[in-house]
């Protein structure tokens, strides 16, 4: 099989088919989802409630937003709730709920409640859920080799770290959060390690990806070779990581506001790019891939 | 009991006479095909092999569309059918990437509310297009509704003129279908995805 089976648009032809359903939306839900849970997380760890707030608006209405957006029929979301034993979807339906729950309690609370503890903890670990539950969604679907992979959940996470540590950094030089100085003074550091953690496993994720079969041959080719090439090398990379990673190193996240504006309207650039671009090369085998001459 | 097909590749001649009569059977609108028969065209030249493959939902005994299902709108049947709920589904899509045939069919805003002659519908399209519904995802039945009233063979296999398409018990190892993929040695799609589908192909 393989090179010789083309990929196909047509109705009536077989062959390789691009995924067309999950695209902009999705994409900005798992963008939404990351970076508000990412700060989320960061700001319970830094008790910054405006932090946590922020996080939270941006799941609830940024995730939840898109998501309602892109279903069929909205109306009906609570029913995505039923099936937690087997759906992903379901389960973060569950941990985004539990999160705003958790979350807003939060807000209301003293920190010297006795409750504040372990609600933080709670509230964190469901963020986190969120962070990495659309992961584990599209390495669960077989139909798409190139999604079934074991580092999607990884790629989630350490994109979600980075977004919430971007917001962060931001956050601190617009002057909205203060931070411990010793916490400050690594916060640069942090944010270039996990930019150069993200340039390593997007590139150990594309490796594993030519290894996926034909299809996803297919998709790595569309990325790197296709039309989502110049996104890709620009956008999702360019600018999203070695920019970003450049202007970090030199000096970024110590200087100004506007440079520190610059870091993160980058980061998060490429973060949806990441993302949509991900979503966008997803491939169907052909459904009779045995028949051959 | 479980019910399957065989599709004979030999025998499909490509006439699309089973896409048709699915869409009369389940009064699917434009652009809304249970199934279909693809152009399957391999090699290079001047090796070239061209072949009809008919396409339809497997009813996959492990359906990764119905585990994918957050809402509990796909399901399973006794019977071996992978049914949807119009009344459960919101229209997530999940199933339509988990589906490793493509199988799967969403129903945009509007589908149901023009026919093939515009927004002017025609009594059959008025009383057919009233069992769909906007917004969710449809798929092939294995004509469950005839299967409840006592007709054990689906629209398509029962308009097929090559007889490319045979319907049965697959669990009954006396059946025509239990034969065909006996003696010809059916193959089922994509098989290493470990779905198990009903659907069995003869080459
Ligand atoms: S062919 Fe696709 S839609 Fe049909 S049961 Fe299998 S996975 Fe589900
Ligand atoms: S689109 Fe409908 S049937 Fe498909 S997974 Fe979502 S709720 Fe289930």
């Amino acid at each position: 099989m393989g090179r010789a089976i083309p990929l196909v648009e047509k109705e009536f032809v077989s062959g390789f088919r691009q995924q067309t359903e999950w695209a902009w939306l999705i994409a900005s839900a798992f963008f939404f989802g990351k970076v508000g849970s990412g700060l989320f997380i960061m700001s319970v760890v830094l008790d910054s409630r405006l932090g946590m707030l922020v996080g939270l608006l941006i799941v609830l209405v940024g995730k939840g937003g898109a998501h309602f957006l892109y279903l069929g029929r909205p109306w009906r979301f609570w029913r995505g709730m039923a099936r937690p034993n087997s759906a992903w979807i379901a389960r973060g339906i569950w941990a985004m709920s539990f999160m705003m729950a958790a979350g807003f309690l939060l807000l209301l609370l003293p920190m010297s409640s006795a409750l504040y503890m372990p609600l933080a903890v709670f509230a964190s670990i469901c963020a986190f859920v969120v962070a990495v539950y659309d992961g584990f969604l599209l390495t669960s679907s077989p139909a798409i080799p190139i999604w079934n992979s074991a580092l999607m959940p990884v790629l989630c996470m350490f994109y979600s770290f980075l977004g919430g540590t971007t917001m962060v950094l931001f956050m601190k030089h617009m002057g909205f959060m203060q931070l411990d100085e010793k916490f400050a003074a690594f916060l640069p550091t942090l944010e270039i390690g996990l930019l150069v953690a993200n340039l390593l496993i997007v590139l150990m994720f594309l490796m594993g990806s030519i290894n996926t079969g034909s299809a996803g041959r297919e998709s790595f080719d569309l990325l790197v070779k296709g039309p989502y090439a110049l996104p890709f090398f620009s956008l999702a990379i360019g600018v999203g990581l070695v920019f970003t990673l450049l202007m970090s190193v030199f000096g970024g996240a110590h200087a100004g506001a506007g440079t520190v504006a610059l870091i993160t309207v980058a980061d998060l650039v490429g973060h949806f790019f990441i993302f949509f671009l991900l979503l966008k090369i997803g491939v169907f085998k052909p459904v009779l891939g045995f028949l051959k001459i | 009991m479980r019910y399957g097909m065989v599709v004979d590749l030999k025998r499909c001649v490509g006439c699309q006479a089973c896409t048709v009569a699915c869409k009369s059977e389940n009064g699917n609108g434009p652009g809304i095909m249970y199934t279909k028969v693809l152009d399957q065209v391999s090699g290079e030249y001047p090796n070239v092999r061209k072949q009809f493959v008919p396409v339809l939902c497997n009813h996959c005994k492990n359906a990764p569309c119905q585990r994918v299902c957050p809402t509990g709108a796909t399901y399973k049947r006794e019977d071996g059918l992978v049914l949807v709920d119009h009344d459960k589904c919101m229209g997530c899509r999940a199933c339509y990437v988990a589906c490793p045939y493509n199988n799967r069919i969403f129903l945009k805003r509007g589908k149901t509310k023009s026919g093939y002659y515009g927004k002017e519908m025609t009594p059959y399209e008025k009383v057919k297009y009233a069992e769909h519904q906007d917004g969710i995802v449809e798929k092939c039945k294995f004509c469950a509704h005839r299967i409840d009233e006592g007709i054990t063979e689906t629209s398509c296999s029962q308009t097929c003129p090559a007889d490319a398409r045979i319907f049965g018990d697959l669990d009954d190892p006396e059946s025509k279908v239990s034969r065909l993929i006996r003696s010809r040695g059916g193959r089922q799609p994509l098989c290493e995805d470990d779905t198990d589908p009903s659907v069995y192909y003869l080459d």
